[in-house]
C-alpha cells in the first residue's frame, strides 16, 4: 500500500511541472507558433519563485514573481518572434540560453552563490488539505494533501480544454495556427492572438517553474529545469496539442520519473535518471508507428 | 557580402551597447569592463593563443550545427555527440599506448566515431521508425549526459580523485603545444578546410545544400534524400564528436564532470547567428571565444561576474538575427523607392 501510494505521489510530482508547461505549449501550438522556449521560461519561473519567496517571505509572492519571470521571457519572445518577425526556432534557442545565463548571473549577483541557492527563509508552496476528500477510502490520502499547484494544474487542464475548444478565443486561437491569412481577413489580427497565446504560455510555465523550486524542494540550482521543457514540447508534438493526450503523457512521464527513483535501489542513479528521456523516445516510437499504420 | 558584414557588425555593436546599458544599470563602468574583457582575450600572444584554443570546440560544434541546418536535418544533438566523442577518445587514450604520430590520429578518429555513433542512432531512428530527429537528438543529449557521468563515476573512475573523473590519458595522446599555441587549432583548421571543400565543391555538398533549400526540388532532381540525410547526420555528429575529443586531448587530458559545459549549445547559437555559413561560423566562433576567454579577466579586474558573458551572447544572437531581417527589409524598401522615383522621373 505504501509503495503504491509512493508511486502515485511520485507520478503526480513528476507530472505536474511537465503538464503545466505542456499546457502552455498547447496554446502556442494551436496558435501556430513553434515555441521551444518552454525550457527557458520554466527556468526563469523557478528562479523568480525563489527570489519572491525569499525576499517577501511569502509563497504567494514567490508564485507571482515566478509568473513575472517567465512572462518576461514570453515578452522577449513576443518582441522578437511576433513583432520583429525573427525566426521562432532561433528566438527559442537564444531565449533558452539567455535564461540559463541570466539566472546563473543573477544567482551570483543577488545571492552571491554559484551552483545552487537554498535558505530556510524560502517559503514553500503549501499543501492543501481538503477535509471532504480526506475521508474517501483508499484514495483519500492521494486526493487530499497535494501541493496547491497540483490542484491549480487540474484547474488549468479543465480550463484549457474549455477555452481552446468551447470559446470564441479558442476558435480564433486554432484558426491562427490552422490558417492565419483567413483569420486576418476575417478581421481578427493573428499577431494579437499569438501574443495572448505566448502570454498564457508564460504564465503556465511560470507555475511549472514555481513547482520545481518551491514545490517538493525549496531551492534554486543552475539549469534546474533539466530538459523538462523539452519533454513538455515532445508531449505537445506527440499528441498534436490535445490537452487530454498531454495529461496522459505527462502522467506517463511522471510515472517513469517515480519508477526511476524506485529503481535506484538496484541501479546506479545515473541510469535511473535517464528513464524519463528513454520513455520520451519510446513514446515517440509508438507515435511514429501509429502514424505509419494510419497512413497505410 | 558587404551588406552582410555591415548588418553583422551593426548587430554586434548594438548588442554590446545593450550590454553596456545593463552594466550601467548595475553600477559598473562599461568601458573599463569591455577594455578588461578584450585585453584579456586579444592583446598579446598568450591571450590570443588561449582564445584560439577555446574557440576550437565552439567552432567545431558550430560547424556541425551549420552543416546540419543548411542541409535540412535539425540535429540539435551536438551536446550529446560532443560528450560521446570525448568518452570514446578518453577510452582510447586510456587503453592504447602507441607512438604519438599514430596515437593522435587514432584518438581523433575514435572521437569522430563516438559522435557519429550517437548522431547515427538518431538518424537510424528516423530512417527506420520515422522518429523526428529534433526530439530524439535532444533526448539523446540528456541520455549521453547521464551515461558519461556514470562512466566516469564507476568504470573509469580515477581512484585518487575527489570528484568524478577519469585518470589522465597516455602521454602520447596529448596534443603537442608550441609555446602557448595548442595544436588543436591545426586539427580544427584541417577539419574546416575539408568540410568547406566537401560542402562547396563536391557533388555531395551540392546535393546537401540543395536539399536544405528545397527538399522537393532536390528529390525531383534525382537526389537520394535518404542517403544524404544519413550522411549529413553522421558527418555533423563526427564534427561534434571531434570537438569533444579535442577538448580532452588539448585540455585536461582526462574526462572531467561537466566537460562539455556549454560548448555545444554555444556552437548551435554560433551557427544560428552565422546564418549557417561556414566562414561566418568560424568568425563568430572566434568572437564568442574571445568573449568567453575575456570573461575571466573581466571578473578579475572589474567586479562584473563572468556569467554576464552568457547573457551578452544571447543578446548578440537575438539582436544580430533580428537586425539581419530588419536591415534587409529597410534596404530593399529604399531600393524599391529609388526605382519608383526613377520611373516617375
Amino acid at each position: 500500500m505504501n509503495i503504491f501510494k509512493g508511486l502515485i505521489n511520485g507520478m503526480i510530482a513528476g507530472a505536474t511541472p511537465i503538464l503545466l508547461a505542456a499546457l502552455g505549449g498547447t496554446y502556442t501550438y494551436y496558435a501556430g507558433i513553434f515555441n521551444i522556449a518552454m525550457e527557458g521560461m520554466m527556468l526563469a519561473g523557478a528562479f523568480g519563485a525563489v527570489l519572491g519567496s525569499y525576499f517577501f517571505h511569502s509563497w504567494l509572492a514567490g508564485l507571482l514573481c515566478a509568473i513575472l519571470g517567465s512572462t518576461l521571457l514570453a515578452l522577449i519572445f513576443i518582441l522578437f518572434a511576433v513583432v520583429l518577425k525573427t525566426d521562432e526556432f532561433i528566438t527559442g534557442i537564444a531565449l533558452n540560453l539567455f535564461a540559463v545565463g541570466a539566472t546563473t548571473y543573477l544567482l551570483r549577483q543577488i545571492f552571491a552563490v554559484k551552483g545552487a541557492f537554498s535558505s530556510p527563509e524560502i517559503l514553500p508552496i503549501p499543501r492543501l488539505h481538503l477535509a471532504g476528500l480526506e475521508k474517501v477510502p483508499v484514495l483519500g490520502e492521494i486526493l487530499s494533501g497535494q501541493n496547491l499547484l497540483v490542484y491549480l494544474m487540474l484547474a488549468a487542464l479543465l480550463l484549457s480544454v474549455y477555452v481552446i475548444f468551447k470559446t470564441r478565443f479558442g476558435l480564433r486561437l486554432r484558426a491562427a495556427g490552422y490558417n492565419a491569412p483567413s483569420l486576418d481577413s476575417s478581421g481578427v489580427r493573428t499577431a494579437v492572438i499569438r501574443v495572448w497565446a505566448l502570454l498564457i504560455c508564460g504564465v503556465l510555465c511560470g507555475l511549472a517553474g514555481a513547482y520545481l523550486s518551491l514545490g517538493y524542494v525549496t531551492l534554486f540550482s543552475e539549469n534546474m529545469s533539466a530538459g523538462r521543457g523539452w519533454i513538455s514540447l515532445a508531449a505537445v508534438i506527440l499528441v498534436n496539442g490535445n490537452p487530454w493526450g498531454i495529461a496522459l503523457i505527462s502522467l506517463l512521464f511522471g510515472f517513469t520519473d517515480g519508477l526511476g527513483l524506485w529503481l535506484q535501489q538496484s541501479l546506479p542513479s545515473q541510469f535511473t535518471a535517464m528513464v524519463p528521456y528513454l520513455a520520451t523516445l519510446a513514446a515517440l516510437y509508438f507515435y511514429s508507428m501509429r502514424r505509419k499504420r494510419l497512413a497505410r | 557580402m558587404g551588406r552582410k558584414l555591415i548588418s553583422a557588425l551593426l548587430g554586434v555593436l548594438i548588442a554590446l551597447a545593450l550590454g553596456a546599458l545593463i552594466m550601467l544599470l548595475q553600477g559598473y563602468n562599461p568601458l573599463s569592463t569591455y577594455a578588461a574583457l578584450f585585453s584579456f582575450s586579444l592583446l598579446g600572444w598568450s591571450p590570443l593563443a588561449t582564445t584560439l584554443r577555446n574557440a576550437v570546440p565552439l567552432i567545431l560544434t558550430g560547424l556541425s550545427a551549420s552543416v546540419a541546418f543548411a542541409s535540412g536535418p535539425v540535429n540539435l544533438g551536438q551536446p550529446g555527440q560532443l560528450l560521446m566523442g570525448a568518452l570514446f577518445a578518453t577510452l582510447g587514450g586510456l587503453s592504447l599506448d602507441l607512438p604519438p604520430l599514430v596515437m593522435i590520429p587514432v584518438l581523433l578518429l575514435l572521437a569522430m566515431l563516438g559522435g557519429a555513433f550517437w548522431s547515427g542512432l538518431a538518424a537510424l531512428a528516423r530512417h527506420w521508425f520515422n522518429m523526428d530527429e529534433f526530439i530524439t537528438t535532444l533526448m539523446l543529449n540528456m541520455i549521453a549526459d547521464y551515461f558519461t557521468y556514470w562512466a566516469i563515476s564507476y568504470p573509469l573512475y580515477d581512484a585518487e580523485a575527489f570528484s568524478p573523473m577519469t585518470p589522465q590519458i597516455h602521454r602520447a595522446g596529448w596534443l603537442p603545444e608550441f609555446g602557448d599555441f595548442n595544436s588543436n587549432v591545426l586539427v580544427m583548421l584541417a577539419a574546416f578546410g575539408a568540410l568547406w571543400f566537401l560542402f562547396n565543391r563536391l557533388t555531395a555538398g551540392y546535393e546537401w545544400r540543395l536539399t536544405g533549400q528545397n527538399g522537393l526540388f532536390a528529390r525531383l532532381g534525382g537526389v537520394n534524400i535518404e542517403r544524404n540525410y544519413l550522411a549529413v547526420m553522421l558527418v555533423t555528429g563526427a564534427l561534434a564528436g571531434l570537438a569533444g575529443g579535442l577538448v580532452v586531448m588539448a585540455g585536461p587530458h582526462r574526462f572531467l564532470k561537466g566537460l562539455g559545459a556549454n560548448y555545444a549549445w554555444d556552437g548551435v547559437m554560433i551557427a544560428v547567428v552565422a546564418n549557417n555559413g561556414l566562414v561566418g561560423t568560424l568568425l563568430y566562433g572566434l568572437f564568442f571565444s574571445s568573449l568567453q576567454t575575456g570573461a575571466l579577466g573581466m571578473e578579475l579586474i572589474t567586479a562584473v561576474p563572468g556569467e554576464f558573458i552568457q547573457v551578452l551572447q544571447a543578446v548578440i544572437v537575438l539582436v544580430v538575427v533580428a537586425g539581419r531581417g530588419r536591415l534587409d527589409w529597410l534596404l530593399e524598401r529604399s531600393l524599391a523607392r529609388q526605382k519608383a522615383r526613377e520611373r516617375a522621373a
